[in-house]
């Protein structure tokens, strides 16, 4: 660790060439987080952009629309991300020239975004990826995926800084785990909830997030999916 | 920048003579560590027991358990006729905040306060140490203790312990020789100077100062100056958050604490209550204790009578 | 090897309630990803304060016979048992007294003060900066999830039932996305004058 040159002994002397390592990656905070409903689906983040203790903006929206109602976020170190969903926009636009604009899928999509990310196997991109919009009967979907393109569908998801703050209340409030029904004794039946419900617990994930984590704050950037097409709302969170 | 402490190996030469000889004439050469001879005097204060076998666990890349560390804004300016010191309330641990609302004023006498920044830990610890030694000072001398005497006890413990204590502090109070404010750094440096900015909100804070402070500021006009440069760091530093707390020691009167001065951070309501129905945790076994008051009487013996 | 104090794993979690305090722990003690025991308790007592330990498996006993040292020559000397502030404090110093070759452990303290009946909970790093929250505190490989979990689910003012079922739930939801946290969870809700233990079922994975 020490490259200690010369010592206050002359004996001791050591002659190590001092090593200077560019390093590609930084973190910029912030938090991600998907949900699926039944006929929609909701993707938000923070909008706080960050490094090391200091703030870089406060309102940097990561959420992006790709048009064919569908959302995408890669959070993590924020040029890899802006890389990765750019990448993906130009992949779509040859998509929709070659087959007449056709809609993409979720599915699709995700199949494609495992590609660009893999394609990036021994020096990766360093974010952890979410989209959302509807799959083919019209019912809210979530993919997450990995640095390297690992991916999978899921019923909801929290990616980045506070994710594991944030997913263990997932589990407990969408997928209803370790609660029971107090009148059978049975594990509580997994319901779909409704937007409104959803957007609560999104909220209260995120102003619980900035309480504990140091790297979440400003804005909440929610958008919306359903099948009237893509909404988007913000909400203000704390700055300190 | 901290300079990085460098492991020494003392060169200790050792003439070995009723040893079998071997062909060469040479005297031995053997590295001996000084401190192996001092590891018998049992010292006082902290025990270094396990310290060398955790220096080498981290020399092994091991990662170390960290400390709740204060990334903090602390402040302290000078007024007519007295001091403010001020601080933010927000703990942290690597990104993670530990306490939203953890006091960074110490007292180490009625009339000096302290402000911390570093390892938390130390910060309280080194504070209750040298509060107490002053007190013990005081009551020895039948005098009120200075503030020169605080910073020279902090910067001489501080010293000694060559930066490992990270302690970073701004002290500042009243005593019979006016109002004084000074910083010390963990190796044990010291400044002095009308007002003083430290820990990860230094900057933010510091910027305030250079821009607002004015000499002969009155009580109300530095109180405010140092809560502005405290909201500064709490809002732009990231390891600095929550509220402000603000000590006031003024010549010829009590220090005030005004602890939660500024608290300009409080959640809003969470959108839904998240009570549950009884009967939701599924359990396996319950035992019930009750803490019962026992007391113990003596039964007095009758004196045995012979008959 | 890894970081001393998570090679065994294991979480524990304290709130504050109305007239009522809760505390809790996990069964789970391992070697790195090895599951080695289900019944490793971390919370100890000494007469009316609990202390959760949680860390470096053999600090954990190390510091639990420690402390039932210390409080059993406070109990002798005072003539009575010792109040939670007291001995969080009691904690602090010893913790502190190896500064620069400390104990590898997160330490929860909770209670009722006997004398005044108020609530009380704090935690601990691992050099002894005491953590005052007015509540709740957590500790283990599960911070992370636990200080989510407690941020959502915690409200001020609940009764020992109710405050019972969230601390119950925050902490199976925390512990199922430890790796190193679980196999089994024991809950004490502690009132002024009666203690209530369960064991919770739990995921066995």
């Amino acid at each position: 660790m020490s490259n200690t040159i010369a010592s206050e002994y002359g004996h001791t002397d050591t002659s190590v060439p001092i090593e200077h390592r560019f390093n590609p990656y930084s973190d910029n905070g912030g938090t991600i987080l998907g949900i699926a409903g039944e006929d929609f689906a909701v993707l938000a983040g923070d909008t706080r952009h960050t490094s090391g203790y200091s703030i870089n903006s406060r309102f940097q929206p990561k959420i992006m629309d790709l048009g064919d109602d569908l959302v995408m976020s890669a959070n993590g170190f924020s040029a890899d991300g802006d890389a990765l969903i750019r990448s993906f926009q130009q992949q779509l636009t040859w998509y929709h020239f070659n087959n007449q604009n056709k809609k993409l899928r979720p599915s699709s999509a995700a199949r494609l975004i495992q590609h660009l990310l893999y394609g990036h196997r021994f020096f990766p991109y360093y974010v952890h990826t979410i989209i959302a919009g509807l799959d083919e009967e019209g019912k809210g979907a979530i993919y997450s995926f990995d640095p390297v393109g690992s991916y999978e569908r899921e019923q909801c998801r929290a990616g980045g800084a506070a994710a594991s703050l944030i997913m263990p209340f997932l589990d407990n409030q969408v997928n209803f785990k370790n609660q029971y029904d107090p009148a059978t004794g049975q594990a509580r039946l997994k319901t779909y909830l409704k937007l409104d419900e959803v957007l609560n617990l999104v909220r209260d994930a995120f102003t619980s997030a900035t309480e504990r984590h140091i790297e979440v704050g400003d804005c909440l950037q929610i958008k919306i999916i359903t099948k009237e097409g893509v909404r988007e709302e913000f909400y203000p969170l704390k700055r300190d | 920048m901290v300079a990085q402490p460098v492991q020494k190996v003392f060169p200790l030469t050792l003439k070995i003579t009723n040893l079998p000889s071997s062909n060469s004439s040479r005297p031995w050469r053997i590295p001996v560590r000084i401190d192996c001879y001092l590891s018998h005097i049992k010292m006082a204060g902290l025990s270094f027991d396990n310290f060398q076998r955790n220096q080498y666990i981290a020399s092994k890349g091991v990662a170390m358990p960290k400390a709740t560390s204060t990334g903090t804004t602390i402040v302290g300016c000078k007024f007519n006729g007295g001091v403010v010191i001020a601080a933010d309330t927000r703990a942290t641990a690597g990104p993670i905040v530990a306490d939203k609302n953890c006091e960074k004023l110490h007292k180490l006498s009625p009339k000096i306060w302290c402000a911390g920044a570093g390892t938390a830990a130390d910060t309280e610890m080194v504070t209750q140490l040298i509060g107490s030694n002053l007190e013990l000072h005081s009551l020895y001398t039948n005098r009120e203790p200075r503030v020169i005497a605080s910073l020279t006890l902090l910067k001489q413990h501080l010293f000694k312990y060559q930066g490992h204590i990270g302690a970073y502090l701004i002290v500042a109070g009243v005593d019979p020789t006016g109002a004084h404010l000074f910083s010390i750094h963990a190796h044990g440096s010291t400044d002095v100077g009308p007002y003083q900015t430290l820990g990860s909100g230094s900057l933010a804070a510091m910027s305030v100062m250079e821009t607002q402070w004015k000499e002969n500021m009155t009580k109300e006009e530095c109180i405010k100056l140092c809560a502005d440069a405290i909201e500064a760091g709490i809002w732009n530093d990231l390891g600095s958050g929550s509220n402000v707390d603000v000590c006031v020691m003024e010549v010829g009167k009590d220090a005030q604490l005004l602890r939660n001065y500024i608290t300009p951070n409080i959640r809003e309501q969470k959108a839904k209550s998240y009570k549950f129905k009884k009967g939701t945790t599924a359990i396996l076994r319950e035992s019930i204790y009750n803490l019962v008051d026992v007391e113990e009487t003596e039964i007095p013996v009758p004196m045995e009578v012979d008959a | 090897m890894s970081d001393p104090s998570s090679i065994n794993g294991g979480a524990a979690v304290a709130m504050v309630g109305k007239d009522c305090v809760a505390i809790a722990c996990d069964l789970r003690l391992g070697n790195q990803s090895l599951g080695v025991a289900n019944n490793f308790e971390k919370i100890f007592n000494y007469d009316h304060t609990f202390l959760a330990l949680t860390g470096l498996a053999s600090d954990v006993t190390t510091l639990s016979e420690v402390f039932r040292l210390k409080t059993n020559l406070y109990k002798m000397r005072e003539e009575r048992s010792i109040e939670p502030e007291t001995f969080a404090n009691l904690v602090s110093s010893t913790l502190y007294q190896k500064r620069f070759g400390p104990y590898f452990i997160g330490p929860l303290v909770a209670g009722i003060n006997s004398l005044t009946g108020k609530p009380f909970v704090c935690g601990f790093d691992l050099i002894g900066c005491i953590d005052y929250a007015k509540d709740f505190v957590v500790s283990g490989t599960a911070t992370d999830q636990l200080y989510g979990m407690c941020e959502s689910l915690y409200e001020p003012g609940l009764g020992p039932d109710d405050l019972f079922e969230t601390i119950s739930q925050a902490f199976l939801s925390a512990v199922d996305r430890d790796a190193l946290s679980g196999w089994g969870a024991v809950v004490y809700v502690i009132t002024k004058d009666k203690v209530t233990k369960r064991l919770l079922k739990t995921r066995q994975d």
